[in-house]
């Protein structure tokens, strides 16, 4: 498989060969960029840095963060074996999750590129719209569908399936169903877009080199869509590591999560520094996970592409 | 439930129709959909359609006294004016949803003529977060936090000491709660609403009258119990039912009460942060619960039963408190003088179904409330109720450490 620059990517080159977008250009990108970046510092980089510098005070004898002998100790207490399980747990529902999102969103991105014609955007807006309803309020909504007197165990019970209700609320298999339900369409766009991006003539090339309708599939369109299979991976994945609303909500006495414990920490302990120790272990091991993730994409496509 | 149309109801008619639908409280719900923060602007706005009034800390609080007349144009429907004593025409209340007689916010409003902006929090953890923002209460004049802060909004001055002299009808308090553990001689709180902690449950599936904590640790209800999702009182119940003090800082004794929450976290089906809707949904059959909750229970379904166990439970209760950076520190008193009388109270009571402390109010109070033993204790009862105590840091810090490592 070769991949060969896209005709969009001509004029870029070009620009760049005789010296730049000028100054006017670069100046009016800055003032458009400029929101942007005051909204990153002020809503995400100033509090993560807060909470960076919490995280090495402790509290002092009447409660509050202090910063006097600043330390790692709060690091070093948040590796703790008991909190091993809740951690295994938290990858178990994002993995679970991450690989159901695949699985059912790349045929229905599929389709929709496909097969969706003139309604193509039309379909888009219906994978969209869950989001038009708070979360929360849609999490609820699982909730009286999936209860012990809930619609799921009224219909088993009234067609005589079952003599009485299931507990399904409460249990791994609702947390997964509820984060598989609430991330499904971030992994559904960015797959429609690198499915639809792809090249038909491609799939058609290869099947006119006597490839078979899976072979095509396995050999031309999948490898040529890993982008948004990575990204749809991601945008699934690390929400979910973090999501402690679904678990909390659906979940039960057994499925409590990292999320969940940093948050009892915060709240039922009022122990800032070590539970923002905990949330920035967290993190560091989610962007652990997406680089490794980006490289092997690297080495996947575009490393592929330059061997040839 | 008819069915009825949608756009031609307010939001809050709609809110309440569905709630109806899916059996929650609509105190319940608010609760709950705030708690996560994810859905703040929902909040606000259910917030501002339930009272009309924007958040205090938003929308700056009026720094300079207001003259009382501007504001009493609701004056006239008392017929003797009563005298204002206050140069201040507003009060901010942060407060509980459903927390209070439905009209005693309109009645405060008509005997004064102070202009009331009543908040609303979803959970604890955002309450007190809110008022400790600024060190001062957030902008707020009057709140409603549980006693155990006490010792410690007192400590960071947080909150402001009481003129008694404003507030007359402390006459009205019984003598156990003239001086409580927490404040001593109420100098800086008056005690609101009081409550125990036991367990209630669902007659259909539990035939036994139970009376031990034990029933949570009966593996015959395995898959069908709740403990609270609330640290303290989780450590409590156990601690009751090892003879133990729930305020106990012996580390020993927090092992083996651990040890006790371990063996029964398998029994369990979930840490409820719904006993109400956890119970009539029929997901339970048996939680620890809340004295009030259990009687929001009764709503739903009526044969619900509550006991406080015979080992000892916990008796918690709430406090009116003046914040430190009250705007308008007069009208707070004069609203806590109000809820103190005798009607005020009593109508607060009536509506929620916790006792207050208020002697002068007994004679008014429901006869269902007033002669249940589980709501209105008889005093060898009352003997058995332990106060929660304000925790040390470092104390505090023993309790979260096994707390989570359960929880993992």
């Amino acid at each position: 498989v070769t991949a060969t620059a896209t005709p969009a990517d001509q004029p870029r080159t070009a620009l760049r060969e005789t010296g730049g977008p000028r100054l006017s250009d670069r100046l009016s990108a800055g003032v458009l960029i400029l929101p942007g970046v005051v909204w990153l510092i002020a809503l995400f980089l100033l509090p993560l840095g807060i909470m960076a510098v919490i995280s090495l005070g402790a509290n002092d004898p009447n409660g509050h963060v202090t910063l006097a002998n600043p330390s790692l100790g709060n690091y070093a207490e948040a590796f703790r074996a008991e909190y091993f399980p809740a951690f295994v747990r938290s990858l178990y529902y994002a993995g679970a999750a991450t690989i159901l999102s695949l699985g059912i969103g790349y045929p229905v991105a599929y389709w929709i590129s496909r097969h969706g014609g003139r309604r193509k955007i039309l379909l888009l807006i219906l994978v969209m719209l869950p989001f038009w309803t708070s979360w929360l309020i849609r999490t609820y909504a699982w909730m009286i569908i999936l209860r012990d007197n809930g619609i799921v165990n009224g219909l088993l019970t009234s067609t005589g399936l079952i003599d009485s209700p299931i507990p399904i609320l409460n249990t791994d298999f609702a947390v997964i169903l509820g984060m598989t339900y609430g991330f499904l369409p971030y992994a559904i766009l960015p797959l429609f877009v690198s499915i639809d991006r792809l090249d038909e003539s491609l799939v058609q090339a290869g099947r006119d080199l006597y490839a078979s309708g899976r072979g095509a599939f396995l050999h031309v369109t999948l490898p040529l869509t890993m982008p948004g299979v990575v990204a749809a991976a991601l945008l699934t994945f690390i929400p979910a590591l973090g999501d402690f609303v679904t678990p909390d909500l659906l979940g039960g006495a057994q499925t409590t999560t990292i999320a969940k414990l940093v948050q009892v920490i915060f709240t039922s302990g009022h122990d800032w520094p070590y539970g923002s120790a905990l949330g920035f272990l967290l993190m560091a091991v989610t962007i652990l996970g997406t680089l490794l993730a980006l490289r092997t994409l690297r080495q996947e496509v575009i490393g592929g592409s330059a061997a040839r | 439930m008819s069915e009825r149309d949608l756009p031609g109801m307010s939001f809050n008619e709609a809110l309440e129709e569905n709630l109806a639908l899916a059996r929650w409280s609509r105190r319940e719900f608010l609760g709950r959909v705030a708690a996560f923060g994810a859905a703040t602007a929902l909040t606000q706005l259910l917030v501002a359609c339930g009272q009309g009034g924007a958040s205090p800390s938003a929308a700056a609080p009026t720094a300079g006294p207001t003259p009382a007349g501007t504001t009493t144009a609701e004056a006239t429907a008392t017929p003797e004016p009563t005298p204002v004593p206050t140069p201040e025409g507003e009060l901010f209340v942060y407060n509980w949803d459903g927390y209070i007689g439905e009209d005693t916010v309109a009645n405060f409003q008509d005997k004064y003529g102070i202009k009331v902006k009543y908040d609303l929090f979803p959970d604890e953890a955002t309450q007190i977060g809110k008022l400790q923002s600024d060190g001062k209460g957030g902008g707020y004049d009057v709140s409603y936090p549980a006693s155990t802060w006490m010792p410690s909004f007192i400590q960071d001055g947080l909150v402001r000491q009481l003129d008694h002299s404003l507030i007359p009808n402390l006459k009205n308090l019984s003598a156990t709660w003239q001086n409580p553990g927490y404040d001593p001689g109420n100098a800086y709180s008056v005690p609101n609403y009081w409550w125990t902690t036991g367990f209630a449950w669902d007659p259909k599936h539990i035939s036994k009258d139970l009376t031990s904590w034990d029933a949570l640790w009966d593996s015959a209800y395995s898959g069908h119990m709740a403990m609270l999702d609330d640290m303290r009182e989780c450590f409590g119940a156990a601690a009751f039912r090892l003879g133990l003090s729930p305020n106990t800082t012996d580390l020993a004794e927090l092992d083996q009460i651990v040890q006790l929450l371990e063996q029964q976290k398998p029994l369990l089906r979930l840490y409820t942060q719904d006993d109400i809707g956890d119970l009539t949904s029929g997901s339970l059959w048996l939680t620890h619960a809340w004295s009030g909750d259990w009687v929001q229970m009764t709503y739903d379904k009526p044969k619900t039963k509550y006991a406080i166990p015979s080992e000892g439970a916990v008796r918690g209760n709430d406090v009116m408190v003046v914040l430190a950076g009250a705007p308008h520190p007069i009208a707070a008193h004069l609203w806590i003088d109000f809820n103190l009388d005798a009607d005020v109270s009593a109508a607060n009571t009536n509506y929620i179904g916790y006792m207050g402390p208020n002697d002068a109010a007994l004679p008014k109070i429901d006869d269902y409330i007033k002669n249940d033993p589980k709501l209105n204790p008889p005093p060898e009862v009352l003997a058995q109720l332990v106060e929660l105590k304000y925790l040390a840091p470092a104390d505090l810090d023993q309790y979260t450490n096994r707390w989570t490592a359960l929880r993992a």
